[in-house]
């Protein structure tokens, strides 16, 4: 595994103007992620991982605004870049694999059609039967029959259609793929397959991902390393093993006691109390002080530090756990 | 597919059968009968006004009045004009039918297709001016009273502009503002009216099909000769056509001056229908850019232009389609006026002109064809429908 | 407890007071959401314009109008010998061609016009909606009849049924009320209602509603109608736009035997040939076309904002 970044991101911080006000939905986020890496960002709905998300395709809304901070993509930054540029890269060297499925495809075209143009506008040079060549390998790789290609999307079922947005986006080779809550709307059987085979394909292609789930379990299975996002902030971040077994922010504390574990010692399921903070009035201070239970004095005053506290472990908390 | 179409046949079979008999009876309701108009006449007794009756099958009970008269329709009989007596009525009809069709047929694919474009662009650049005027502009030519518009394009066509050209660049244009010819002109031609018009409708129909073939066909050929294919397909029909008319089939001034009278109804029928048009595509396609879809296709790095037409608009444009149905019985309504108001004799203007003067068969006569055109209509839309929709197609 | 048991003791009253509570409540919020979108508040005023001029009509003739010389009908000015004449103090908007004030005809046709609009608009409403429920709720047979009925009429354009309708038979404006009515009662309308009232059938309320008991009357007209009434009411909108133009365009082609419309003025206008004399004679023409115009966009404009209130997600954010 090489060590270069495949994407840095630096302070980033995106907001949303609605009517009632600006609503601070990624403040000041910062990760990165090498080549053939797996992050995982969990937290609640809500939190900003899919904000996050749109943010490093740069497809936001048009009344969201990257404030500050750098989203560097093979070594340049995209914040700057203008739209025209930026379309160039997209899918090219980051692709996303979508949270809603069901409704990718345009109804009116094939399944084929739509990987095929993306080919036709990133990879100019390869022709048409080039192009399909690759789409039925692709198929064949996400186990869809070749043949599918050539079908519309009602014709496919919802764990087919999923498949068939992971060929679409791997269609580019892109350096990085983005998957928001890639398996939340299957059921548990087809939600496991189709997990392995992006673990796979990922290993095979020595590509970088990033997971966007809030299913702990998910991100366990999936990612190497673990960011946590708590109301538009990231809490912590770690090694998927490091976070499981040695949480230091509270919030990732409740986050991990809420779900059982089949394999590990058995545990009480913890309900956090409270709700996710209003974004267009958040908390003073640490965000989550209002449900927190370490709270000391500070954390409704002072915004806590991002401190490293070693084997590439860092937090943001006044009152970390007590290590064990 | 076939089957589908099969039974939708033959259901809007049984639909015109119902409305005739439904009309039959309406005007049955009407009291008295034909023969009463010659109440008046002292030399007519009342007895040979009841052999005149019998005579007309006026004397039988309603049902068999109704079979006698839907087994004349269907062999062609649509009976005799009291009015032109006695010229039957299918004859006058016959004549003035392919006249509506070309109107009907011109400013419905023009205002559908100029609807869909503006609509799409709108809903694209939101906001703004140009999102204020273009409503004022759809809700205005929506609700215009047609008449009203008809007066204001003749206005500001055959008067203002006419003698600004001629004033200007000493052109002159002669810009009717009535009926479907120039006498004067037609009295030396070698063919008359019907035929040189019958030809133009022949080309019409040549080039939307050498068209809807190629488009058809161009999406079975590598991509790269689509536009080729599809441009090329529209710019050598028309400019095809247009260089035959001119020099080589030898009536060229005969079919400009249908032409010219053609050009004002419509331009009117195509600005009614197009504001109801370019209103509902851009409330579809604003819905429709709110689809996953879009937000893939512009994840997938696909350009602007792209995105709008083969992704937002192709879909945008399915319901428009479907509410066909009912904008093409209101492009009717539009054409009966039209026509009335241009003194333009098609359907619609016989029709109005039948009825003022009770010539109660020919304007059956006119009724049914325009129920029959709206029923092809309807039945186009949903072959349409098929082909614009896999979701249909496949079952 | 003891709550319940007043309110079933002083009976209904405090149901119906219930009632009008949540009734006053839904109007307020509607009429803001109605409120904060300029073009059915546009459409609004239009429409409150033309009902002044109806009010002010018969008041002007009793007061300051001479009803001999501003009759719409048959009024004729003496001082002014030459007709039509154009816009003076005496005739703000000039006269027509056999003399009488065009403002006064104006006004006039104006309350024929609201006669008509509403008298048709509520035979349409009422029908549809009936008619629409039944076919939702019996299903089967009733359904089948009811929809068919519905194709032959969408078949043709209202128009032509109205043409000959009108060459058959000579209409008051009553009566042409009642048949724009009942054509426009078996239109589109109605299938857009049957398939409101198909979602509403299923809910759980009406199936609560059966298994209290209640027969199939109580539930058309108890549930499902007052269910549709919103919907319904949007259309109503639609059809007095349908209405006015229908009228306008009979009368207009010379169909009609009332006495006055803006129809007829503008037929008078073309038949003496002055239709197209835009720059001398406009007062002939622009006054009663633009008024049929504007009433009838003024109904379909508070119809598309009724639309947004009815159906959210044509609203914007």
């Amino acid at each position: 595994m090489s060590t270069e970044n495949v994407i840095e991101v630096k302070n980033l911080t995106m907001e949303y103007s609605t009517r009632k006000g600006n609503v601070s939905a990624v403040d000041n986020v910062s990760f990165s992620i090498k080549r053939g890496q797996a992050l995982g960002l969990v937290g609640e709905s809500g939190c900003g991982k899919t904000s996050i998300a749109k943010s490093l395709l740069k497809l936001l809304p048009d009344n969201a605004m990257i404030q500050q901070g750098q989203i560097v993509l093979n070594g340049k930054d995209m914040v700057p870049l203008p739209e025209e540029e930026m379309r160039k890269h997209r899918w090219s060297e980051i692709s996303m694999v979508f949270q809603a499925a069901m409704n990718a495809f345009n109804p009116v075209y094939t399944v084929g059609d739509q990987i095929i143009e993306a080919i036709e506008t990133h990879l100019p040079d390869v022709s048409e039967k080039d192009a399909r060549v690759k789409i039925e390998n692709l198929f064949r790789m996400v186990g869809l029959a070749p043949e599918m290609v050539d079908r519309y999307p009602h014709e496919y079922s919802g764990g087919m259609r999923q498949r068939a947005v992971i060929a679409m986006a791997l269609s580019c080779d892109p350096d990085i793929i983005i998957a928001d809550e890639p398996t939340t709307a299957l059921d548990v059987i087809v939600q496991d397959s189709i997990l392995k085979e992006i673990t796979t394909l990922q290993d095979r292609l020595n590509m970088s991902m990033v997971y966007i789930s809030h299913d702990v379990a998910v991100i366990a299975e999936v990612s190497d390393r673990v960011g946590v996002m708590y109301a538009g902030r990231m809490v912590e971040l770690a090694d998927t093993e490091e976070i499981f077994i040695r949480p230091i922010h509270p919030y990732t504390y409740a986050l991990m006691q809420s779900f059982p574990s089949v394999t590990g010692p058995k545990r009480e399921l913890v309900a956090l109390p409270g709700e996710p903070p209003d974004l267009l009035h958040p908390p003073k201070g640490c965000r989550f002080h209002p449900r927190c239970p370490n709270r000391i004095e500070k954390c409704d005053q002072e915004q806590p530090e991002w401190k490293d506290y070693g084997d590439n472990h860092f937090c943001a908390c006044w009152n970390p756990m007590e290590i064990n | 597919m076939w089957s589908y179409i099969g039974k939708r046949i033959v259901q809007m079979f049984i639909t015109l059968l119902l409305f005739q008999i439904a009309t039959y009876i309406l005007i049955d309701l009407q009291p008295g009968d034909v023969t009463d108009l010659l109440i008046g006449n002292p030399d007519i007794t009342a007895a040979e006004r009841a052999r005149i009756a019998a005579d007309l099958g006026l004397d039988g009970p309603l049902p068999s009045r109704i079979w006698t008269y839907l087994t004349n329709f269907y062999t062609g009989n649509l009976g005799v004009s009291m009015q032109q007596y006695p010229r039957p009525v299918s004859e006058i009809l016959m004549t003035r039918l392919p006249r509506t069709f070309t109107l009907f047929m011109a400013a419905t694919i023009l205002s559908f297709w100029l609807g869909y474009i503006a609509g799409k662009f709108l809903a694209w650049k939101r906001g703004g001016a140009w999102e204020y005027a273009s409503t004022i502009t759809g809700v205005t030519l929506f609700t215009i009273f047609t008449p009203l518009l008809a007066y204001i394009l003749l206005w500001l066509f055959a008067r203002q502009l006419d003698s600004w050209i001629s004033d200007t660049f000493g052109i002159d244009f002669d810009l009717p503002i009535s009926k479907f010819n120039t006498p004067s002109l037609w009295r030396r031609a070698p063919y008359d009216t019907n035929t040189v018009f019958s030809w133009m409708n022949w080309n019409f129909f040549a080039i939307v099909m050498i068209i809807l073939i190629a488009l058809i066909v161009s999406n079975y050929i590598p991509r790269r000769y689509r536009p080729a294919l599809r441009i090329g397909s529209v710019v050598l029909s028309i400019g095809g056509s247009l260089i035959w008319w001119a020099f080589i089939s030898g009536v060229g001034l005969y079919a400009w001056d249908i032409v010219k009278h053609l050009f004002l109804p419509i331009l009117t029928l195509t600005l009614i229908s197009f504001g109801g048009n370019m209103l509902l595509t851009r409330t579809s396609m604003l819905e429709t850019l709110r689809e996953d879809y879009i937000e893939t296709a512009r994840a997938k790095g696909l350009p602007e232009g792209v995105i709008r037409n083969r992704h937002a608009a192709r879909n945008a444009v399915l319901p428009v389609w479907t509410a066909l149905v009912f904008s093409l019985s209101n492009t009717i309504s539009g054409g009966i006026i039209t026509e009335t108001v241009f003194s333009w004799p098609g359907i619609g203007a016989t029709l109005v002109q039948s009825v003022s003067v009770s010539d109660f068969a020919v304007a059956m006569g006119a009724l049914t064809l325009i129920g029959i055109m709206t029923l092809i209509g309807h039945l186009i839309v949903d072959i349409g429908y098929v082909f614009l929709d896999p979701r249909i197609r496949i079952h | 407890m003891t709550n319940s048991s007043s309110n079933r003791s002083n009976g209904g009253s405090s149901v119906w007071q219930a009632r009008w509570a949540l009734f006053r409540k839904s109007a307020a919020a509607n009429w803001a959401l109605f409120a904060e979108n300029p073009v059915g508040l546009i459409g609004l005023g239009i429409i409150l314009f033309f009902l002044l001029l109806v009010i002010l009509h018969p008041i002007l003739l009793n007061t300051v109008w001479d009803p001999n010389v501003y009759n719409p009908i048959n009024g004729f000015d003496p001082q002014s010998p030459v007709n039509p004449a154009p816009p003076s103090a005496r005739h703000l908007l000039g006269t027509a061609p056999q003399g009488q004030d065009i403002l006064s005809q104006l006004m006039f046709s104006a309350r024929n016009e609201f006669i008509l609009a509403v008298l048709a608009a509520t035979v349409t409403v009422t029908m549809t909606t009936t008619l629409g429920a039944i076919a939702a709720y019996y299903g089967g047979v009733i359904d089948n009849v009811i929809m068919r009925i519905v194709d032959l009429v969408i078949m043709v354009p209202a128009l032509s049924i109205l043409i000959v309708v009108s060459g058959l038979f000579e209409l008051s404006i009553v009566q042409l009320a009642l048949v724009i009515g009942l054509i426009s009662a078996f239109g589109a309308s109605t299938v857009v209602i049957k398939s409101q009232a198909l979602s509403i059938k299923v809910k759980p309320y009406i199936e609560a509603a059966r298994v209290a008991g209640g027969g199939d009357f109580h539930i058309i007209f108890r549930h499902l109608l007052p269910n549709l009434m919103p919907i319904a009411l949007l259309y109503m909108m639609f059809s007095v736009t349908g209405a006015i133009f229908s009228e306008a365009v009979l009368a207009f082609l010379g169909l009609l035997e009332v006495d006055m419309s803006w129809g007829i003025m503008l037929n008078t206008t073309r038949n003496l040939g002055f239709i197209l004399d835009f720059s001398n004679r406009w007062y002939l023409i622009f006054p009663a076309g633009l008024s049929i115009t504007l009433l009838s966009s003024a109904f379909y404009l508070v119809g598309r904002a009724l639309d947004e209130i009815v159906n959210p997600r044509l609203r914007q954010r």
